[in-house]
């Protein structure tokens, strides 16, 4: 049996002396993907930041490809295949594209294949390598950033609201590719606020409140939970 | 705030700079008439030593940028890379090695060698540690570096440095001869400056740096190294702090104060040109710097009375750029990943209480009544009691620093500055004002009055370089001090050359006490700090207190809960500058006589220093201050014995002298400072602090738990630590891995 890609047992983890998780049970199968949904401000984008090594849990367990590697540093786990594409947008402002293009060499791939790939997969980046990435849309930062997860292939994708702030015709195109990523077999976990956006890609969902996950299962069933989870926290003031 | 407007406030100053010096030339011009030839002259030389100021800025730029470390000790390092340099090339008993191989040696192997040390024990550990923190430990490695100069090639021997290319080589412009070291300097200059901008932009590295600089997490997620980017910063900063202290010290009287002095100042006004980020502008302000050196040096002579004024050029262009930089937005959004922890506040009652014992104690001790059992010091001599009223004038010095850095987290390199301007104050009172006698009036009664006149000082300073982050505003107290030392004080009619002043008393119309003895002085100054700590612990816990604490905590949220930053930064610094100021007084009645040495800057940051390690938060902290002071004296009474020659060398020429730099050092492990440490051993055994047993015994049990679960929290289990781990816990886990699992992920 292989392990899990992504495994996390328990963990807790906060900022200094804020606790954000209680406890945080996760399993990414490999070659699937997954949508972790939840309110804002549930410990999603926090789960994301120990799963790659920002944040060190100061409890429980977080396991890749069935290996402990609480403590591991995120450039680490970089070089090891995890691939983050953070909250915002992932990118640096005041480099170039190609720079930009040029930072994603570090995990192992070759600046000639990853110019390649990310300006084939975007040619609209590829008009725009000697601009300031700060200067892109929002659209074509997300793409850039984007193109890190798509032309360094890694062995673990994490997605943080990629749908953020965008038009739903981008958003639309992004998905598309995380489609195809995932039609490659790539092992991907998305973070999302609202489900309707990762319904077409995920193959199971969980759902996160309060820094822990209560219910995973079929996506489907877990929007319509979802929903009933976001009017419960409504009426039941603020948290 | 965008780079246009940066651009044009540093215009604004530039011209302001500009313009002061063509104005002093109007009004204080030397009697050498304006040509074209010497124009170009003073061009030519002030372009030389702004490259190399620019040179040495731009690698504090570098180390700011990549590890945003605010690197204080960059001029020290210089220094002492140079006079490594005079040892294996200059030096007559040296290795005698060629200069450009000695340049190589120091500049490609001593100095990043000592830079990627410098990173690797203490900067890495104080990334996320506050500003204060930071300061205090890059400061600290300044003076550890500058007293290690300083003991290892002592002021015995007149040292020089000669420039790479023969100085009497050159050619003539007009009747005046231009050496080619001039040139090579500028040219060393530009190569580097050439190599930066590739390294910066060509180079995988050098992008990477860039990239930490706009996005550190987002640096890491990529892959790439920071541990080895960080490392290289330091290295390449050190090596260009190294070469451009090598390239100065020709022009310069070389000592490692001297150098010092030169290099700190130059490299950080350059830097804050640029606002510690651009590299372009970082040079403009370098060779700014140079050229108003060399013009002010041309044109302009002040007369004797200002020997020391061309020093204070690169800190009034600092203090030019602070008050033309626009307004830093605060940064709201994220809080500090290392909140503090509640801190309990002294009750009123505790300071009374201790305030009281203090005076009883020290009262007990000078007398000679406490016995040690055999051991009798009886009553202090005169020498004794001299030693301790340094120690207790530094003590009240000390004291200013408390609400200022202790609760609002600001910093201040300048409590001398204030306590000379308060010692000036209470010496031209008396004079202008014809109370009795010349010199201050010694009666105590005005001593309030000191205080007041010294706080719109410290609002001053504190007023343009409040509305930017915290930086500036260190910056801002240090250009300060660097200006009154040089500029105000050695003037013979703010302070005289020689002036005794007249002992103490208080005469309230009534009544009259003289503090004419010396024991009568010490104990004044006992009282005084007794009832200067109490009146801190009784402030601390009044409204403006709790101000200032909730302004270190967050600047942010004090703002949205309707703190006013701004004002309560320059409120903090007058009061500040009042207390320091009136500490003053008591400073130069101790002293038999002021000069400019009184106010070295590194007399003050070793007071700051000594502050910090301590713990700045608490007013006792002052105490700390008599640390060098009785290592001495404990040197001296240990001197008459036999065979303990390497205690009395412990004592006084390792303690009392690294004593300082070392404990500043030390703060990267214990932040908090040591009072906090000795009072969370302490406080439990006393009956009323009940809530600091039950704190210890919460933080004992915390250890407990991580001591089992953080086995593995802090490296990738091995299959061997899990396994030995499950057993102990006796837990069977069914997806431990075993052996057949490899490192890494694989790809998919
Ligand atoms: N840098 C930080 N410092 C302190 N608290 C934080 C920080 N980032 C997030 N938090 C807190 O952690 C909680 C979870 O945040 P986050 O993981 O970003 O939630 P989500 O991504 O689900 O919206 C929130 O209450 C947030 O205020
Ligand atoms: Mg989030």
């Amino acid at each position: 049996m292989t392990p899990p890609l992504l495994e996390l047992r328990g963990v807790r983890a906060g900022y200094g002396i804020i606790d954000v998780l209680h406890g945080v049970d996760l399993i990414l199968e490999p070659g699937t993907v997954l949508a972790l949904l939840g309110p804002n401000g549930a410990g999603k984008s926090t789960t994301l930041a120990v799963a790659s090594g920002q944040i060190q849990p100061s409890g429980g367990q977080l396991l890749i490809g069935g290996r402990e590697v609480n403590g591991a540093k995120p450039d680490a786990l970089a070089r090891a295949g995890v691939c983050l594409v953070p909250e915002g947008r992932g990118i640096f402002p005041n480099l170039t594209v190609a720079e930009n293009v040029r930072m994603m060499t570090f995990s192992g791939t070759s600046y000639s294949d990853v110019s390649d790939r990310a300006y084939e997969l975007f040619p609209r980046l590829g008009e725009r390598r000697k601009q300031l990435a700060g200067t892109l849309s929002g659209g074509e930062q997300q793409m850039l950033a984007m193109a890190r997860a798509m032309a360094t292939n890694p062995a673990l994708l994490m997605l943080d609201e990629l749908s953020m702030g965008l038009a739903p015709i981008i958003v639309e195109e992004l998905y598309g590719q995380v489609a195809q990523l995932a039609a490659g077999g790539l092992s991907i976990l998305i973070v999302e606020q609202f489900a309707q956006t990762v319904l077409g890609v995920a193959d199971s969902a969980a759902i996160m409140l309060h820094g822990r996950v209560t219910r995973t299962g079929p996506p489907a069933e877990i929007a319509e939970e979802l929903t009933a989870a976001y009017l419960g926290i409504e009426s039941g003031g603020p948290s | 705030m965008t780079f246009g407007r940066i651009r044009t406030s540093l215009l604004v100053a530039f011209g302001a700079a500009l313009a002061s010096l063509v104005i002093l030339y109007w009004r204080y011009g030397a009697d050498t008439e304006v040509s074209g030839e010497k124009i170009v002259i003073a061009s030519v030389i002030g372009l030389a030593t702004g490259s190399l100021y620019a040179l040495s800025a731009t690698g504090l730029v570098v180390v700011y940028t990549t590890t945003g470390m605010f690197n204080f000790a960059h001029g020290g390092i210089g220094v002492f890379c140079a006079f490594v340099y005079w040892e294996i090339v200059e030096n007559a008993d040296g290795l005698g090695l060629p200069p450009g191989l000695g340049l190589a040696v120091v500049v490609l192997l001593v100095a990043p060698l000592l830079g990627i040390l410098i990173d690797l024990i203490l900067m890495r550990r104080l990334r996320t540690a506050p500003l204060v923190v930071q300061l205090m430990v890059t400061v600290g490695l300044m003076v550890f570096l500058l007293t290690l100069a300083n003991q290892i090639w002592q002021a015995d021997q007149i040292r020089g440095v000669k420039p790479l290319i023969d100085r009497a080589e050159g050619f003539n412009i007009g009747i005046s001869r231009v050496p080619y070291y001039r040139f090579a300097n500028l040219v060393i200059a530009g190569v580097i400056a050439v190599f930066l901008r590739i390294l910066l932009f060509r180079t995988r590295t050098g992008v990477a740096m860039r990239a930490v600089v706009d996005n550190r997490e987002l640096t890491s997620l990529t892959g790439a190294r920071p541990g080895l980017l960080s490392g290289f910063a330091w290295a390449l900063g050190s090596s260009m702090a190294a070469l451009a202290g090598i390239l100065v010290a020709p022009d310069i009287e070389f000592n490692p104060a001297n150098l010092n002095s030169l290099m700190l100042i130059v490299a950080i006004s350059a830097a804050a040109f640029g606002q510690v980020r651009s590299l372009p502008l970082t040079v403009v302000g370098g060779l700014v710097i140079g050229l108003l050196e060399s013009h002010y040096q041309q044109w302009i002579s002040l007369g004797p009375d200002f020997t020391f004024a061309n020093r204070a050029i690169a800190p009034i262009v600092l203090f030019l750029v602070v008050l033309a930089l626009p307004q830093a937005r605060l940064s709201v959004g994220r809080v500090s990943t290392n909140l503090r922890p509640i801190e309990r506040t002294t009750r009123v009652w505790e300071g009374a209480f201790g305030a009281v014992a203090l005076v009883v104690l020290a009262y007990v001790l000078a007398k000679g009544w406490f016995h040690f059992g055999v051991w009798d010091p009886g009553e202090w001599s005169s020498t004794g009691l001299n030693k301790g009223t340094s120690a207790m004038v530094l003590a009240l010095i000390g004291l200013s620093l408390v609400p200022l850095t202790g609760w609002a987290g600001q910093v201040n390199f300048a409590p001398l500055a204030f306590a000379g301007f308060g010692a000036f104050l209470w010496l031209r009172l008396g004079l202008w004002f014809g109370l009795p006698d010349t010199g201050g009036t010694g009666n105590l009664v005005w001593l309030p009055l000191i205080g007041l006149l010294c706080a719109p000082l410290g609002a001053l300073v504190a007023v343009f370089a409040a509305r930017l982050s915290g930086l500036y505003l260190a910056l801002s107290s240090l250009a300060f001090a660097l200006i009154m030392a040089n500029v105000v004080f050695p003037h013979p009619q703010v302070l005289p050359r020689v002036h005794t002043f007249q002992s103490l008393y208080l005469d309230v119309g009534f009544a009259r006490q003289d503090f004419d003895t010396r024991f009568s002085f010490f104990m004044l100054l006992i009282v005084m700090f007794a009832l200067g700590m109490f009146a801190l612990i009784v402030l601390r816990r009044s409204r403006f207190g709790r101000r200032w604490v909730a302004m270190q905590d967050s600047q942010a949220a004090a703002a949205t809960v309707g703190v006013n930053v701004v004002w309560t930064k320059v409120v903090v610094y007058a009061t500040s500058a009042s207390m320091a100021g009136m500490a003053g007084v008591f400073w130069a009645t101790s002293l038999s006589s002021v000069d400019i040495r009184s106010f070295d800057l590194l007399a003050g940051l070793t007071i700051v220093l000594l502050m910090a390690a301590a713990g700045m938060s608490f007013p006792v902290a002052g105490l700390f201050l008599s640390f060098q002071v009785v290592f001495e004296g404990l040197a001296e009474r240990l001197e008459q014995t036999e065979n303990v020659e390497f205690l009395v060398w412990l004592l006084k020429d390792f303690f009392a002298k690294f004593g300082p730099g070392l404990l500043a050092i030390g703060m990267v492990v214990n932040q908090r400072g040591a009072i906090f440490e000795m009072g969370k051993g302490f406080a439990p055994i006393l009956p009323w602090r009940r809530d600091a047993r039950e704190e210890l015994a919460a933080e004992n049990a915390r250890k407990r738990v991580t001591e089992v679960g953080g086995l593995g929290l802090t490296e990738p289990f091995t299959s061997e630590a899990i396994i030995a781990l499950d057993t102990q816990l006796g837990i069977v886990d069914d997806v431990t891995p075993t052996a057949g699992y490899h490192h890494g992920v694989s790809r998919a």
